[in-house]
């Protein structure tokens, strides 16, 4: 009998818990550990933060849906690690904290024989002086409540200005190496066509801030696409659809400090500006969450284990960019000191960054991390739970299931607006998602065919059909592992 | 604001049959290029 304790309950965690449950026989404990009452599907928390949707359309209650699977549930936080033991116990454990109940507070030696650390990102929104959500009028829609006080505050400001107010929206990046770009560019567009909508949109200037080197790099260097008949770059496509929704922009911008209504950035000139505006919506940047670990005898061993997330079979040996290759990344997302303990999703340490390192002239490090979100959290968490299974069935400690992002593809279905009928979406999908310029050198290190993009409104019912269908595979529902991740 | 997308193609962007064609392709080539398969890149 084995025990697998998941800690976090995001796409990655509850994918990996959901395949635990369905693969293993009922003697296996699975534990998903996680301050988390809700499971919510991020993607939509852009239509959280337009008024489309609700956020009880976006998420449902953990508990029930685990108590009817067997899947045992403590909702508290992770505090530390201690992957040997202690000297009163024998088992590896994380010491966990309770967060609501009667146990608030009560912490607790989680024992296991395998652990899935799926605790995503920290935002860190202290990274940046004055940024965060409901403060000087920035907002974030990295979480549905974010997403619910942009939509509150949005919605009064379209009534400011149909009774004549112009105001300035400011959507991006809120720090030097934020990621997730894809999530900003969703919601500048999806807050365009709202103002349209509204027949306000004469009354707003909107900008696009972001530490992108180019519009459309996405913290993944950009991409070559097929687009139609004719081969597009990616920053092309976003520069059309920019101009075209008279959005201007701001690239290469370091946010650094948010006052007064006001977002003061350094760009890769090295010089000091500031845009004015009176709705902003900021990405912070990402990290780990602080964890400790420690080793039987009670010394700090954190280093084996984290280096800001957590250290995974990637090489993190460093290197300059033009040496970096898709070989850096990891494969099996297993901790290489301790073979029982795997991290997918956003909580793996990345070997580097997939766009092109760049300083500002005070040596800045502007440069956009590496997106790790949605698909290939999922991707990554299914293929550690199916080691872990084989694992656990074959006794062997070799792993299989391999998934690099340099040998992965994703799709971005990003919306462009909301609407049955006037609704727009931007699909992309990238092949590799970590561009291997050895293998395909002439195209930009991605595969075309594989690499393409569209605009249209399938992209719109494309993004709603997923948010309805990832909602019925979290819910666990009759033949869920049908549906990919 | 600048018109950097025709009108042709905006129809075609916005026509629901058109759409829905694009959908059912979009859907299909969406899974292939998701559930195509992923793996290792350090033993090929």
């Amino acid at each position: 009998m084995a025990k697998i304790v998941v800690l976090g309950a995001g796409v990655s965690g509850h994918v990996a818990a959901s395949h635990l449950r369905r693969k293993l026989s009922k003697e296996h404990e699975v534990v998903v550990v996680s301050p988390n009452g809700n499971y919510q599907w991020i993607p939509s928390n852009i239509w959280v933060g337009t008024g489309r949707m609700k956020p009880r359309d976006i998420l449902f209650p953990l508990a029930p849906l685990y108590a009817k699977k067997h899947i045992d549930y403590k909702q508290a936080k992770a505090v530390s690690f201690h992957p040997e033991g202690d000297k009163e116990e024998a088992k590896p454990y994380v010491l966990s904290e309770y967060v609501v109940g009667d146990d608030k507070g009560k912490r607790e030696k989680v024992t296991y024989d395998y652990l899935i650390n799926a605790t995503g990102p920290k935002l860190n929104f202290e990274a940046t002086e004055g940024l965060f959500p409901g403060k000087n009028k920035t907002h974030s829609v990295c979480t549905y409540t974010h997403a619910q006080e942009a939509w509150i505050e949005l919605e009064g400001l379209i009534k400011e200005m149909k009774q004549g107010k112009k105001i300035k929206i400011l959507i991006g990046t809120g720090h030097a190496k934020s990621t997730c770009q894809g999530a900003a560019f969703e919601y500048i567009l999806n807050v365009e066509q709202e103002l349209r909508r509204h027949k306000v949109r004469d009354m707003a200037e909107i900008t696009w801030i972001s530490n992108e080197y180019r519009l459309g790099d996405f913290g993944m260097d950009g991409m070559l696409m097929s687009y139609g008949s004719n081969i597009m770059k990616s920053n092309e496509m976003v520069e059309m659809i920019f101009e075209d929704r008279g959005i201007s922009w701001i690239l290469g911008a370091a946010v650094n400090k948010i006052k007064d209504g006001k977002a003061h950035y350094e760009t890769l000139d090295g010089e000091y500006k500031e845009e004015s505006y009176d709705f902003a919506m900021l990405i912070p940047s990402f990290s780990g969450h602080g964890f400790k670990a420690y080793d039987k005898i009670g010394k700090d061993i954190t280093d084996k284990l984290f280096k800001g997330f957590m250290i995974v079979d990637a090489d993190y040996t460093p290197k300059p960019y033009d040496q970096w290759s898709v070989q850096d990344w990891p494969e099996t997302y297993q901790n290489p000191s301790y073979a029982n303990i795997f991290a997918p999703g956003i909580a793996f340490a990345p070997p580097h960054s997939i766009s092109k390192p760049r300083k500002s002239k005070n040596g800045t490090d502007i440069t956009p991390a590496p997106p790790r979100t949605g698909m290939p959290s999922g991707i990554t968490a299914k293929l550690v739970a199916d080691n872990i299974i084989e694992m656990i069935k074959h006794s062997n400690s070799e792993l299989h299931h391999k998934g690099s992002m340099g040998n992965m593809g994703a799709a971005c279905i990003a919306s462009a607006g909301y609407g049955m009928t006037k609704g727009s979406g931007v699909s992309i999908t990238t092949y590799p998602i970590v561009p291997d310029y050895k293998k395909y050198p002439d195209t930009q290190g991605r595969k075309l065919g594989k690499t393409f993009g569209t605009i249209g409104l399938a992209g719109h019912w494309l993004k709603l059909a997923l948010h309805y269908a990832f909602i019925y595979k979290a819910k666990m529902k009759p033949f869920w592992w049908l549906i990919p991740e | 604001m600048t018109q950097r997308i025709s009108k042709y193609k905006r129809f075609m962007m916005m026509n629901p049959i058109v759409q829905f064609f694009k959908f059912i392709y979009l859907s299909i080539k969406v899974l292939i290029v998701v559930a195509g398969g992923h793996g290792g890149t350090r033993n090929v």
